[in-house]
């Protein structure tokens, strides 16, 4: 439905402005894409071609050896730049799967206690949690690093995985406390007739209904542990654990390799989140707008 | 949606339970173990900032005591950051790593490096080892110099002799008045390298400015020697400063760091000189045809001063330590003999045609080495220049790094970069560096 | 009945009670504790000193500096991912077949990590070979190639937080977009038979209705400023200039090893989010019923 106007208004404006419509939305994907369009075009061309003036606006001829250098398909004088880049991806995804799983299964209990179960002080362990949103990394970020210390956690996997999920909890219990608020009562009354225990209840009649809500909690939650890069930085110290975000600005700060290297390295450690973006995005919009209506 | 109404709340609330913070507790075990060195065998993690030398020398390493190499490169100031979390927290992440001469007053207050005197006899390695005495604190061995670096002065003859300068300059007068010239006659619109990022290549570009105005940045005593504007270190801040403002610098340096500024301007003829790079450029990366587009046409020069006579070269050597939380001490003392053997110190520094060089290498740390290197480059790529610049090299500070060097440097490359951008004068640079000195040395 | 299911409830929350207790809380608490003990790596001592770390904190310039570059990146991206995330809403409100996929589209720069999109604008931004100049030259708005960051300083942190604002906006466009297709269109059709302009509804119909997600929008774009920490890390490293408050206390705890000063730093910009997030509901949040 357009904007307002229902005055008469001649032919010519109409299409007129469905045309600036058009235009603009245009404008808002080239603002979306531009950046990554620029580095995928140089992580295709060779260090020469991108290094040279006038700068070229797409790549001609296409040139793949980055991407074989830097997964080891051809031979190259990287040194370990490749094992790094592979080794820091591995670890990237293990530390962001393993914050999913643990994040969504602690979350759903505790989300299905706030929406089904009633208790007290209900309200301020809800409004705690969610407020912890709020909190700033600062709040947390060098306490961390001692705690983790005293554990003997620093660059380990575990550390990571407890870290990460400790700052994503609030938000996948918000997104399925609401799903789960979202869903007819009178299924689970149904089940407690027959004879259910609440997490009977839980598991046989709202989990399978809930299976949208749990993507989307889990889906967000993927991608910013896949973007996460202070915590890491200070809690990690070398490639047993160091996720790719970290490798990557460790190779470019000095600026030793490359751009046009540079940029396929970038390409590879947003290939995962990027697709997943791309694949769940109705999960992920009902996952951050959830509950944003109220 | 009153929930950030919370948070002060919660902040506060959860503060008046808080906790008492514990003390922090210090490593008073002193020595370093006994080691098997005959056969040490396991494996080690090598971290340090230079990309690995061929794989075919490590494996003969492995071979000959048993020792698996992991050789992990990392940036030198990503290097840095390492080294403090992982000692703050007392995890191990590597068996060698780096220790650089600025460093050694630090790690010996903190004990994160074992001291090496046990495998090491510092009256032995002096007399081949020029720059160990950057290593010792209190008598103690805390790194073993890795290479002989030391800052140099370089110039792409062929650009200069074009311009109608064909004699190297030696005051800092005449430099500034040749690069001028290479800027006015169209040879080179920006002949001047200074990489002016805020990192540590941007504070030893303005130590080695200092020596060549003629002092040094702090005194003996650690005191701050460069706020009267008529000190070394004060006028070479200005003229770094000035160089850059006056259009001899490339504008694009003030966000480039200093390998870079060699590897992609200097390398390939965007810029003419460095009044301060590093010892070993020529072999490593100027005379690499596949690197440079420059081979054979970079030569080290004297470093031009104030006075026209001849000053020292700063030493900025990096060296390597075994870290308290090392798991393979013997493989890493192992490694560290293998790692400074005069032939292989020469393979490094681009003995053999370059093909086995470390990029970036400078001169061998031994001198035995760099006569194996001298005779294996014929004397091209300026060989015997450095020798003979080595000779004269001077540390940085006249009594080692203070330990608050980190913050110190960190005041140094932020303020010099600030003024060379014109986010603040000279004056206000000057200031801000001296008031860190002042806070941690009344 | 009723007790064991309280029981039940207290089970569940056990895990949560767990991470958000000693993850969350315990380290928030020792971080307002800390910030007034000393703690130097250097002295290995620890004790009360009051407001020293906060004294010794402010006297630093370089930290002084940056409390003002991230009031710059918090004013300038929160104003602009909310305007543009209201103009993006706008635009992707009309329901039809392209909306899905321009939706994914345009929330991609969300789902991608900040380091990778801070090291591709970084090309752009190129003095020499950056798009950027190419095209303002190709077109006539600069004569020769600008050098965009490290020389002006209010260019850089504008251009810094344009990288961020190009991560969050996408977040504040959802947010509003969702609000939107709250809003009943009846609202205006009694508004067009009132004649009113396009301009008019904007104004008087759809923007105080949308004030519930413009705040949420705010809330996000103002904790995402104040934390901002990858985009001048990676742009522009230590540099005062452009150093964010979370640069200067990574420096100050892991560089100087002064982590009773990082403490302090932490402390401040905690209460500051939590001040500014509480004024900005206070100020533009209404309550609205349709």
């Amino acid at each position: 439905m357009p904007l307002v106007s229902r005055r008469p208004s001649g032919r010519t404006r109409r299409v007129a402005r469905r045309w600036g419509r058009w235009i603009a939305l245009v404008l808002v994907v080239i603002w979306s894409l531009f950046p990554l369009y620029w580095g995928l075009s140089t992580s295709l061309m060779s260090s020469g071609a991108a290094d040279s003036l006038p700068v070229h606006y797409y790549p001609h001829p296409l040139y793949l050896s980055n991407y074989g250098q830097l997964l080891n398909l051809q031979h190259a004088n990287l040194g370990t730049l490749p094992y790094q880049l592979r080794q820091s991806l591995l670890n990237s995804t293990i530390e962001s799967v393993g914050t999913t799983v643990l994040t969504v299964f602690v979350a759903i209990f505790a989300a299905y206690a706030f929406a089904r179960l009633e208790f007290r002080f209900k309200r301020i362990i809800l409004v705690t949690t969610i407020a912890t949103l709020l909190l700033p990394a600062y709040a947390t970020l060098l306490p961390l690093y001692k705690l983790m210390t005293s554990w003997n956690l620093v660059n380990t996997y575990l550390g990571i995985i407890l870290t990460n999920t400790s700052g994503f909890l609030p938000l996948a219990i918000w997104i399925l406390y609401n799903y789960f608020q979202g869903l007819p009562k009178e299924l689970e009354e149904a089940a407690f007739i027959d004879g259910a225990r609440p997490l009977e209840a839980l598991a046989r009649v709202i989990l399978p209904l809930s299976l949208p809500g749990i993507a989307a909690a889990a889906a967000v939650t993927f991608l910013f542990s896949w973007s996460q890069f202070l915590f890491p930085l200070i809690l990690t110290t070398d490639l047993r654990s160091e996720p790719a975000t970290v490798v990557i600005a460790a190779l470019y700060g000095p600026r030793l390799v490359a751009f046009s290297l540079m940029a396929a390295a970038g390409m590879l450690a947003i290939a995962v989140p990027a697709a997943l973006a791309l694949l769940l995005n109705r999960y992920i919009v009902s996952g951050l707008t959830a509950g944003a209506t109220k | 949606m009153g929930l950030a109404l919370v948070v002060p709340g919660l902040v506060l609330l959860v503060a008046a339970c808080g906790s008492s913070g514990s003390g922090s507790n210090s490593s008073s075990n002193n020595s370093a173990p006994a080691v098997n060195l005959k056969h040490p065998g396991g494996s080690i993690t090598v971290a340090v900032a230079y990309p690995s030398p061929p794989p075919a020398l490590l494996q003969q390493f492995t071979k000959q005591t048993g020792v698996k190499v992991r050789w992990v490169n990392v940036g030198w100031d990503d290097l840095q950051s390492k080294i403090v979390a992982a000692s703050t927290a007392h995890s191990y992440f590597a068996d060698v790593t780096d220790v650089d001469w600025s460093k050694t007053g630090e790690y010996y207050k903190l004990h994160w490096f074992y001291p090496l005197n046990r495998y090491f006899a510092i009256s032995t390695l002096s007399g081949q080892m020029p720059q160990l005495s950057s290593f010792v604190d209190n008598g103690q061995l805390v790194g073993i110099p890795m290479d002989a670096s030391f800052m140099v002065s370089t110039m792409n003859t062929k650009q200069f002799t074009h311009a109608g300068v064909t004699k190297a300059p030696t005051t800092i007068a005449q430099y500034t008045a040749d690069l001028q010239k290479l800027k006015s006659s169209g040879v080179n619109p920006h002949p001047l390298n200074i990489p002016l990022q805020a990192q540590e290549g941007l504070s030893t570009y303005w130590y080695e400015t200092t020596a060549a105005f003629g002092g040094h940045v702090l005194t003996a005593q650690h005191k701050a020697a460069f706020t009267s504007p008529s000190s070394p270190g004060y006028k070479a801040l200005a003229w770094i400063v000035h160089a850059y403002k006056s259009g001899l610098v490339p504008p694009g340096n003030i966000n480039m760091a200093d390998v870079a500024s060699l590897t992609s301007n200097m390398a390939h003829g965007m810029t003419a000189s460095s009044l301060s790079e590093y010892s070993g450029d020529l072999a490593t990366i100027y005379d690499i045809p596949s690197n440079s587009s420059v081979v054979g046409q970079v030569k080290y020069v004297s470093t031009p001063t104030a006075s026209g006579a001849p000053a020292p070269n700063l030493g900025n050597p990096d060296g390597v330590g075994i870290p308290r939380t090392a798991h393979n001490v013997a493989g890493a003392v192992a490694f560290i003999k293998w790692l400074d053997k005069p032939s292989n110190q020469a393979l490094w520094a681009g003995a053999n045609g370059g093909k086995d060089a470390i990029t970036g290498f400078p001169l061998p740390a031994q001198k035995n080495a760099t006569a194996i290197l001298a005779s294996s480059l014929h004397g091209k790529s300026g060989i015997g220049d450095l020798s003979q610049l080595l000779r004269d090299s001077q540390p940085v500070f006249q009594n080692g790094a203070p330990p608050w060097y980190s913050q110190f440097s960190n005041a140094v490359y932020t303020n010099v970069h600030a003024a060379a951008a014109g986010q603040e004068s000279v004056k206000a640079a000057i200031s801000a560096i001296a008031q860190v000195v002042n806070q941690n040395a009344p | 009945m009723r007790s064991q299911r309280q029981r039940l409830a207290y089970i569940l929350l056990a895990p949560l009670a767990l991470f958000i207790g000693a993850l969350t809380l315990y380290p928030t608490a020792v971080t307002t504790v800390e910030a007034f003990f000393r703690e130097y790596s250097l002295v290995n001592n620890h004790n009360f000193v009051g407001l020293k770390n906060f004294h010794d904190a402010f006297s630093t310039p370089a930290i002084r500096q940056s409390f003002v570059n991230t009031g710059i990146y918090v004013l300038s991206g929160t104003v602009l991912s909310v305007v543009l995330g209201i103009a993006f809403a706008l635009l992707l409100r009309q329901r039809s077949r392209w909306r899905a996929p321009l939706l994914a589209l345009v929330v991609l720069p969300w789902a991608l990590p900040p380091v990778v999109e801070a090291l591709l604008w970084s090309r752009i931004y190129d003095p020499t070979f950056g798009p950027l100049n190419g095209v303002l030259k190709s077109i006539g708005l600069i004569s020769h190639n600008q050098v965009w960051l490290g020389s002006n300083r209010w260019e850089a942190l504008v251009l810094i937080e344009l990288v961020q604002v190009w991560q969050t906006t996408p977040l504040c466009v959802l947010l509003i977009l969702a609000a939107l297709q709250l809003i009943p269109s009846e609202l205006y059709e009694a508004g067009a038979v009132d004649g009113a302009s396009a301009w008019h509804g904007f104004r008087y119909i759809t923007l105080p209705l949308l004030r519930p997600g413009i705040t949420i929008a705010m809330v996000a774009a103002i904790t995402a400023s104040l934390n901002i920490f990858d985009q001048p890390y990676i742009l522009t490293g230590d540099a005062s200039a452009s150093a964010s408050v979370g640069v200067q206390t990574y420096l100050v705890s892991f560089q100087n090893l002064n982590f009773g000063e990082g403490y302090a730093l932490s402390l401040i910009m905690t209460l500051a989010t939590a001040a500014i997030s509480l004024l900005v509901l206070r100020l533009v949040y209404r309550r609205v019923e349709f």
